[in-house]
């Protein structure tokens, strides 16, 4: 009768026991292991890496931001400061001093979601997160020690990582990713990017304004073709100033690093061959949803040809019950606030609450500047649909605000129903866009008529007053300015 | 030819009614038998049907006091109708014009949109839950034809059409609405297009800001948090009243939107999965409500207590056996205990007048005739018919009428006017096994008898244990006006008639 049983109950015991783990820390992990605890759930959250946050914090929209605007103040003070009146000595770039403020803006950030989640009495775990059953997670840590924890429901919040092309060998050093551009010690004399999608285009604006040479490769006809087409031609023309080159309907077929020089080759579409010589290479072809290592097997999941992992629509909940999956992992835009609305969906889903995302009305942001913004319908796709619309834009360069200040470049467009003007489409470039947008977001949730906007005051001078004067064109052509 | 109307006679008590709500306006045409306006009583609300179809005149205006046989309005019927103008009706026009054909035609002009709304069916009832729809949005319905049931805490009524067209519902199976408040409209004359978006803003003309036109594209919108409220409370959207702009349903709109009584189940808006599967909410149907709020009414208003006897059953039951299949065949209705019982308290009321009166301010109002109502379990919940002038009906004639209202309980057919009224009320929890209770007061009644269960109990007789099958008897009475003597004497009375039916017959 020497059965172990203080043994045996002790590893019982031992095991932690949560009503939500989250997997992930991005915007949508953290997102929603605060409302989870907010719903009075226990909580847990495992990060692989020794920061929270995860790709929009560490390796994408805020030091991509810290940069941009870093970027933007040097190239105003090389070219606008004089228009303004303002006579300084000719400045020159501290790529070191800027990727350190970078560096201090995200650990900042970094600090406020640790702070966040011991607010929210969420007990963090550091280590990689893979599937021990369908109910339990076990974490590696860095020092190969593990632990498994169990969890009455399981939020995969893995995101996603940059795709490469199997034909490009991306070293790191010269041919780089997102993730290099956010950390270079140098500017490159002359940056190839291919790929002038969101992620290609902000970078590549990055490093034109701060005087690289950009020349941008794109298989598409245009700039971030998903958007608008008016917002992919106006960004090209603003961008082109710059001294940037455009090789649009072009296919890369190959790239080879030999010392400091970076050779790409391209065709166009009639198979004639460009090569394009640089120091370095951006690769921002887009990016794939990330579950390596996660072990979805073990919980009875796979993930499907692209790698993402199938969840109901409804519910957000994947095959196996009691497990969920928000952000870059499932179908839809990769976009850090779309990850942070199902965060907060999921974990209202589990407290057994009905939330809804409306997802035709997540806007979509590109912090070039201008930036642009869009919620809605393109052009394209309600042409495509059918659908009767009538259209007013309004350009920025007639905007009092937008001539005081010195960014007359962009345009606002508002897509109307031909029959009852509900807004179904806002496409916005220019300066603050990305602010901008919100207020038509708001306007086409309660399915605001263009007329409905243009009747709302809108102080002045702002560059706001452009999304009004667009609608007043949208309604019937009426504009005051234009 | 005019036709003179004038305030019936309708209790015998009544001396004057009050003209509550015109349904029709002067100059109106209207048909036979429809209901032109509501008059009050400090009994009842009653409704005046036309007696005849034509013009209306009308004479006394709403809240007008009137004598009963005073004229309320005249009828001007016959070809007077071509020269009065009906147009300015826009509503009802299409319902009410003279033409030869019961409904307007089709073709014979634009289409117009009637507004069902719920009647006042009571002066009591204030709301109406929408039980059944008959029919669908988009159905084609006829004049007269049934469309919905509706349920007030007291009836259950079917909605006929006011006209024949294109019925839209409104409100959904489930949804509570308001005396007047809009159930669906019709769209008359049209064929099935409903609410066609209103051509707010066409680029050629200078369109009208949005908020001035009734229904647009966005009505029944919810916000976004109002359709998350919606969902969690299984509502649709489709039967919420948009109060915000265009037609939108705010959050407010959502937080005050009622769960129809049907649905399953709320949401938890609480984590706690433990707690949400062992209690479960439902919200109180207005027939509850009103039972719960007049029970205590009740028990804080009078003075009410209960006194208590037995019954040796052996000689009905005796009685029944021996005559029940004749009975039957003679009668075509069972021969039950209910009729013995209201047979003896009809006796017995008449022998103890203040146990069949009410209370009214300072005055004990007496009932010359028994008004007999029966506690009666519906679907529903509880319902009280009356057995009218009971005194008077023989046993047959008390068991068919017991059988018609019971049916007509479970069916949820009564009208208000079968279940008001009564004088004195036999409730029998004895078909659900209760040896013996003290039943509520039915107010105004001052007293209610509790039957119970038939028990074989061993009792004593002439000195002799005996098995009979004994009852258990109780009155809750109305201490105010009804003293100890006669509650006690009531009950005792009660007791010889029915241990010596024979007395019944003899009048002793």
């Amino acid at each position: 009768m020497d059965r172990p049983l203080g043994a045996y109950s002790l590893s019982i015991a031992y095991m932690q026991d949560f009503d939500v783990v989250v997997i992930g820390s991005g915007p949508g992990g953290y997102v929603s292991a605060i409302r989870s605890a907010q719903l009075g759930f226990k909580v847990a959250i495992i990060e692989k890496y020794a920061v929270m946050g995860g790709t929009c914090l560490n390796v994408g929209c805020i030091p991509s931001k810290a940069l941009l605007d870093s970027s933007e103040h040097y190239y105003n003070a090389v070219h606008s400061f004089e228009e303004h009146g303002i006579d300084i000595a000719k400045p020159k770039v501290n790529m070191g001093q800027m990727i350190k403020r970078k560096a201090g803006v995200v650990s900042n950030l970094n600090a406020g979601i640790s702070y966040l989640m011991k607010k929210n009495k969420i007990t963090t775990f550091h280590g990689l997160g893979s599937f021990d059953s369908a109910k339990t997670v076990k974490v590696t840590k860095e020092d190969g020690s593990s632990e498994v924890i169990s969890a009455k429901n399981i939020i995969i919040a893995t995101g996603s990582k940059p795709t490469i092309l199997p034909f490009i060998p991306v070293d790191k050093e010269r041919i780089i990713t997102s993730t290099e551009a956010l950390k270079m010690k140098e500017v490159p004399k002359h940056l190839i990017v291919i790929g002038a999608g969101v992620i290609g285009a902000e970078l590549g604006s990055v490093y034109a304004r701060l005087g690289s040479k950009v020349s941008f490769i794109e298989f598409a006809d245009s700039m971030i073709p998903t958007m608008d087409k008016t917002m992919g031609k106006e960004l090209q023309k603003s961008i082109a100033k710059m001294g940037a080159d455009f090789y649009l309907s072009h296919k890369v077929t190959s790239a080879a690093v030999k010392g400091k020089e970076v050779t790409v080759k391209a065709q166009d579409s009639a198979g004639k061959e460009v090569e394009i010589k640089g120091d370095y290479c951006l690769v921002c072809i887009g990016r794939r949803p990330y579950t390596d290592g996660l072990n979805l097997a073990a919980a009875g999941l796979t993930a499907d040809e692209r790698g993402r992992v199938a969840v109901d629509e409804h519910t957000l909940q994947t095959s196996v019950p009691g497990i969920y999956a928000i952000g870059d992992v499932v179908r839809g835009a990769m976009l850090a606030h779309k990850a942070e609305e199902e965060g907060t969906f999921v974990a209202e889903v589990i407290a057994g609450q009905k939330p809804h995302i409306n997802y035709n009305l997540i806007p979509g942001v590109v912090y070039t500047w201008p930036e642009v913004a869009a919620v809605g319908k393109t052009e394209q796709e309600l042409k495509a649909a059918g659908i009767a619309y009538k259209e007013g834009s309004f350009p920025f360069k007639a905007l009092g605000r937008a001539i005081a200040s010195g960014d007359v470049d962009g345009v606002c467009k508002v897509l109307a129903d031909a029959t009852t003007d509900e807004i179904l489409g806002v496409h916005i470039i220019g300066a603050r866009a990305a602010d901008m947008i919100a207020e038509a977001v708001v306007a086409m949730e309660y399915r605001a008529s263009a007329e409905d906007v243009a009747r709302m005051s809108h102080a002045h001078p702002t560059y706001t007053e452009a999304m009004k004067e667009a609608c007043l064109a949208a309604t019937a052509k009426r504009s005051i300015h234009s | 030819m005019a036709i003179e109307m004038k305030v019936p006679a309708v209790g015998e008590s009544i001396t004057e009614v009050t003209v509550a709500t015109w349904n029709k306006k002067e100059g109106d045409h209207v048909k036979l038998d429809e209901v032109l306006c509501e008059l009050e009583s400090d009994k009842a609300t009653f409704e005046l049907p036309a007696e005849a179809e034509g013009v209306l005149h009308i004479v006394a205006k709403e809240g007008d006091v009137l004598p009963i046989g005073a004229i309320i309005c005249t009828i001007e019927a016959g070809g007077a109708t071509a020269s009065v103008k009906v147009a300015d009706a826009p509503v009802v026009a299409a319902v009410a014009a003279p033409a030869p054909a019961p409904v307007a035609a089709p073709a014979a002009g634009p289409t117009s949109v009637l507004e069902v709304k719920v009647p006042a069916v009571g002066e009591s009832i204030t709301e109406v839950t929408v039980s059944v729809w008959n029919k669908k949005t988009g159905d084609s319905v006829s004049l007269d034809e049934v469309l919905c049931e509706l349920e007030s805490d007291k009836a259950t009524f079917e909605l006929p059409a006011e006209s024949a067209g294109v019925l839209e519902i409104v409100a959904e199976s489930g949804t509570i609405v308001p005396i007047g408040g809009i159930l669906a409209r019709i769209t008359v004359g049209g064929s099935v297009a409903v609410a066609a978006p209103a051509p707010a803003a066409a680029p050629s003309a200078p369109a009208a800001p949005a908020s001035s036109v009734d229904a647009t594209y966005a009505a029944g919108h919810p916000s976004p948090a109002a359709a998350k409220i919606l969902d969690e409370k299984g509502i649709s959207a489709a039967s919420v009243a948009g109060s915000g702009v265009g037609g939108r349903i705010t959050k407010e709109d959502a937080v005050a939107a009622v769960k129809p009584a049907s649905a399953s189940a709320p949401a938890a808006s609480a984590p706690a999965a433990a707690t949400s599967d062992r209690t479960r909410r439902e919200k109180m149907s207005s027939l509850r409500k009103t039972v719960a709020r007049r029970l205590v009414a009740v028990k804080n208003e009078t003075a009410m207590l209960t006194t208590f006897n037995e019954v040796d059953m052996k000689p009905v039951m005796d009685l029944r056996g021996k005559y029940k299949d004749k009975f039957k065949e003679k009668h075509g209705v069972g021969l039950g205990f209910m009729s013995f019982f209201t047979k003896a308290v009809c006796v017995a009321l008449k022998e103890f007048p203040s146990v069949n009166a009410k209370i009214d301010g300072d005055e004990i109002v007496f009932h010359d005739y028994c008004d007999i109502s029966i506690a009666v379990s519906a679907p529903k919940g509880l319902v009280v018919p009356v057995i009218r002038s009971a005194e008077n009906l023989s046993l047959a004639g008390i068991e068919s009428e017991v059988v018609r209202l019971a049916g007509k309980a479970r069916e949820n057919k009564l009208s208000l006017e079968e279940m008001s009224g009564g004088t004195f009320t036999i409730t029998n929890g004895g078909v659900f096994g209760s040896m013996l209770s003290t039943p509520i007061i039915n107010a105004p009644q001052v007293a209610i008898l509790g039957m119970h269960n038939i028990v074989e109990r061993p009792v004593v007789v002439d000195g002799q244990i005996v098995i009979r099958p004994i009852m258990y008897l109780a009155l809750s009475y109305d201490h105010r006006i009804i003293d100890g003597r006669e509650s006690v004497s009531f009950l005792v009375r009660l007791k010889q008639l029915l241990e010596d039916p024979a007395r019944l017959l003899l009048d002793i």
